[in-house]
């Protein structure tokens, strides 16, 4: 070692130069500005009295109800029907995972006007499917349940891929220091496999939602219109994504961002929820955490 | 008072084999199973747990087999790697765990006698995530003797703690020896935790048992070089080193005494009057005294100097004499020849 001299680390910011941090800066902002001005445009389109007039507006309210039903139920499928795939996929390594891996990935790459079209198909009056459910008194032809079908089917892998990676991050000896206490496999499930998956099971159910209630093209061939019937007694509606669309295809583009704005405001309102929740750490999922 | 014992034990984990091990382990009794990384200690004790499908072998508690049983029928004290607390659960939650699961009504007046005994009564309502490396080595304890445990087993206590908290836990498993009239395992890595808490010991090495015995057996016959460097040897000659030596050198002299595997010897203390002589390539004063490494001839042998030492302390290139006896040497067999 003669006079050879240990390198300083690099600090960001100071050896990176600054036309390469320039260059981060205006293309992170660039994609930020993207994700932001549309938001920006609804907001500013609509006057804030035609957003009170369309929060007052009954038609909207029916939409709103219905979308939040449907996708309330979409949800609760997801935790019914997904967190079990996602466990499963995680836990017990079986042949022909992968091909259930790429099956659970279908509705993420289809389109959904397939997706509604293919649903359309199966369930077309006449065909076994419709016979089957009409005689069980979950006909899907118009009906919420058609719309909780289209939101199953387009979100609910988002709960069963966050299941599947919360479930394998479980510590393997957490799960093996339960056992050894006396826990049966099912009470080590219970009381901590599932408690230390919890996060990120939330994390997809919320991704799951947001699909749900984002979702049209599905929901525009198999229930456009939606008549009550099922959970949903209310007026002749259609949900809130098929509401704005038509109101832009009449022309209406007052009235569709108005709309939109009330739908982002309680939809940004739940998401803050959540969020506070999250931070504040009273919410069961975040239990132990280090909090900022 | 339960007395298990191991016959024969053998497992495998995909392409790891391990055993045939053979255990007794009596009450009061820490048994030290060591062995380097990938040796098939974790392997063990978990196989020991009921978590590694066992193919031949038994495992037997006081004359009943329980090889057959699930982990949580053999009424363990488990402390996996990493301690395995559960980091959504509070200390209190933690401790109380095996009273929970047992359906216990009054768990929370059972739990405090194990906080209080481990000082965790302040750190009840906090997270594991909060806790420094000593206190969750102490939930973890707390956690596992509130299951009342026949047996305790323990990976790596050590790992990752300062030497503080190692006192203080050697302490702890002194403690549990006296009181706890249960056999404990403990896997590690370190010789000097298993000298100082251990009564029997294993070494493993690729899943083969290499020894087997008390303290004194595995410090006074070391039958390997493996084993040598592992009890602490720090003076380990491999045979190639001692060919075609010098007449009247040190490697002859050794040569002459050495077995198939070379020898091994503690380090020999420096001697103005000894027969042989080296040039220092390092002097580090530690509290046993200076540890020197010198050369001599084509050998690097470890030297000690207890205080108080000479100043200035030898330096690098100077000579030193030091004596070197024929009781401190160890003839080595082949490696891997068995105990």
């Amino acid at each position: 070692m003669s006079g050879g001299r240990v390198r300083a680390p690099v600090q960001p910011g100071r050896r990176e130069g600054v036309p390469w941090l320039v260059l981060q800066i205006v293309l992170a902002g660039s994609l930020l500005l993207l994700f932001v001005l549309p938001l920006y445009a609804l907001f500013t389109y609509a006057s804030p009295a035609q957003i009170v007039a369309a929060w007052n507006d009954r038609a909207v309210q029916a939409a709103i109800d219905l979308t939040f039903y449907a996708s309330g139920i979409a949800v609760l499928a997801a935790v019914v029907f997904a967190i079990p795939l996602g466990y499963l996929l995680a836990r017990h390594p079986f042949p022909g995972r992968s091909v259930v891996e790429a099956v659970v990935g279908i509705p993420v790459v289809v389109p959904h006007l397939l997706v509604g079209l293919g649903l359309f198909l199966l369930v077309l009056p006449g065909s076994p499917l419709f016979r089957f459910t009409n005689a069980i008194g979950f006909p899907v032809y118009d009906t919420i349940w058609g719309v909780v079908l289209v939101m199953v089917f387009v979100s609910a892998p988002y709960t069963v891929l966050a299941a599947d990676l919360s479930f394998r991050a479980v510590d393997g000896r957490v799960l093996e220091a339960s056992r050894a206490l006396g826990a049966g496999p099912a009470t080590a499930f219970l009381t901590v496999a599932f408690p230390l998956a919890l996060r990120g099971v939330v994390a997809g159910l919320l991704l799951t939602w947001a699909r749900a209630v984002s979702e049209i093209g599905g929901i525009l061939i198999l229930a456009y219109t939606v008549y009550p019937g099922g959970i949903y007694d209310g007026p002749v509606t259609s949900t809130v994504s098929v509401l704005v669309y038509d109101l832009f295809q009449d022309g209406n583009l007052a009235g569709a961002a108005a709309v939109s704005c009330v739908f982002l405001l309680i939809a940004f309102a739940l998401f803050l929820a959540v969020r506070l929740g999250e931070r504040s750490g009273w919410v069961p999922w975040r239990r132990g955490e280090l909090l900022p | 008072m339960t007395r298990w014992t191991v016959d024969g034990l053998t497992a495998r984990l995909e392409r790891f084999r391990l055993g045939p091990v053979d255990l007794d382990l009596a009450p009061g009794r820490v048994t030290a199973v060591l062995g380097s990384s990938g040796a098939g200690k974790t392997t063990l004790l978990r196989a020991l747990a009921g978590f590694v499908p066992i193919e031949t072998g038994r495992i037997v508690r006081d004359g009943a087999d329980v090889t057959a049983r699930p982990p949580e029928a053999r009424r363990l004290g488990y402390v996996p790697q990493g301690l395995g607390l559960f980091p959504h659960r509070t200390v209190e939650r933690n401790v109380s765990y095996a009273f929970e699961v047992k359906g216990v009504v009054d768990w929370r007046a059972r739990t405090r006698p194990f906080l209080e005994r481990f000082d965790l009564l302040p750190l009840a309502r906090r997270y594991p995530a909060r806790l420094s490396g000593g206190e969750a080595e102490r939930v973890a304890l707390a956690r596992a003797l509130a299951a009342e445990p026949d047996l305790v087993l323990w990976d790596e206590p050590w790992q990752g703690l300062d030497v503080e908290v190692r006192h203080e836990l050697g302490l702890v498993i002194e403690e549990l020896r006296a009181t706890e009239r249960i056999p404990v395992v403990l896997v590690t890595h370190d010789p000097t935790l298993a000298f100082s808490v251990g009564d029997e010991f294993v070494v493993l090495r690729d899943g083969a048992v290499v020894f087997r015995g008390d303290g004194a057996r595995l410090l006074a016959a070391p039958t390997d070089a493996f084993l040598a460097r592992f009890v602490g040897f720090e003076n380990v000659v491999a045979p190639a080193d001692l060919e075609d030596a010098a007449a009247g050198s040190l490697a002859a002299w050794l040569a002459e005494r050495a077995g198939p595997g070379g020898v091994a010897f503690p380090r020999p203390w420096v001697d103005a009057a000894g027969p042989w002589e080296g040039v220092v390539r390092s002097a580090r004063p530690t509290p046993e005294g200076l540890r020197l490494t010198v050369r001599a001839g084509a050998l690097s042998v470890a030297l000690a100097l207890p205080p108080p030492w000479p100043t200035p302390i030898p330096a690098v290139g100077d000579r030193v004499r030091f004596d070197l006896r024929t009781e401190a040497l160890r003839p080595l067999g082949a490696e891997g020849a068995g105990s």
